[in-house]
């Protein structure tokens, strides 16, 4: 994919499917320093399927890789 | 979109030569037919480039897979489809599943019908799943009826590398192959079906997070599918 999530033209895709967090969401989390969000601290540790894309998000977003 | 709704997102496989039909998740009963929200579905090639997405009407009980990437593929190898499903739990409370039908034109080998893999979402956080995902593994029979084992595999993430381990186990031997693949691309490996005469017995994948994985054998003459399903999460 040529678009990053910094672009913000993503923002609407889900990214976490069992929390239903959007990119946007966590770049907004990010940005006001509150991630992680009440009730989306579970993100990327149910199915697993999207940690590797949270990691990638919260690395361009400048947060810190915790989960 | 609501964001109250529930989201799954499933994928599975196409091989040329194949009737391939998939039954979204729907319910029927005497009061209603019951269907998701909305379907799109997706095509990758195993590099994971997009080959066509399309929209599906919800209310279709069956989708011709083959159809459908005949639509976007002249000539497809091996095509990674898609389903990003969206649905209201309270329709369906329980972890929904798409179903498939799998059956070569012209073979006389029998048709399978499989659970499509569910590789994220599908509420596992509502249902209390503990199981990880990244960890799955399959027995096999101890004596096996396809020639020849492989595993399929796909990353389904937008972003981001994956990193796998498949280990196969022979009566005390154990093989380890590493697979990397890139953001939607997906992979066929093969595994042994002997090693030094032991049958094989157990594959493990282990992936850093849940791909799409299922485990495949083909008659040794012509390759006709015998065997496709979804590895199972290693813990209970």
């Amino acid at each position: 994919m040529n678009v990053t999530p910094e672009s913000g033209e993503l923002d609407s895709l889900l990214l976490c499917y069992c929390t239903n967090l959007t990119i946007g969401d966590l770049r907004e989390a990010c940005r006001a320093r509150r991630w992680p969000l009440p009730g989306k601290e579970r993100t990327g540790k149910l199915c697993t399927g999207c940690m590797g894309d949270l990691l990638y998000c919260l690395r361009c977003f400048g947060a810190d890789e915790q989960l | 979109m609501s964001s109250d709704l529930s989201a799954l997102l499933s994928a599975t496989f196409y091989e040329e030569g194949y009737d391939h039909l998939l039954e979204p998740v729907h319910q029927r009963d005497a009061a209603a037919r019951r269907h998701l929200a909305s379907l799109d579905v997706t095509l990758y090639d195993a590099e994971g480039k997009p080959l066509g997405a399309v929209t599906v009407d919800p209310r279709q009980e069956v989708l011709d897979l083959a159809s459908l990437v005949h639509e976007h593929v002249t000539a497809p190898g091996r095509v990674m489809a898609v389903f990003d499903a969206r649905y209201d739990e309270r329709i369906f409370p329980y972890r929904p599943h798409h179903y498939a039908y799998l059956h070569r034109r012209g073979s006389p080998v029998p048709s399978l019908y499989y659970a499509v893999r569910a590789a994220l979402g599908g509420v596992p956080d509502r249902i209390g799943a503990t199981s990880l995902n990244n960890f799955e593994n399959y027995l096999f029979r101890r004596r096996n009826f396809a020639e020849r084992y492989s595993l399929l595999l796909g990353n389904l993430s937008r972003f981001s590398a994956a990193e796998a381990q498949v280990f196969t186990y022979y009566r005390g031997a154990r093989l380890t192959q590493e697979v990397a693949l890139g953001p939607k691309a997906h992979v066929e490996v093969p595994l042994e079906g002997r090693r030094d005469g032991q049958p094989l017995e157990r594959v493990e994948l282990k992936a850093v997070f849940g791909l799409a994985s299922y485990v495949v054998g083909r008659r040794a003459a012509g390759g006709d599918l015998v065997l496709f399903d979804h590895l199972f999460p290693y813990f209970k």
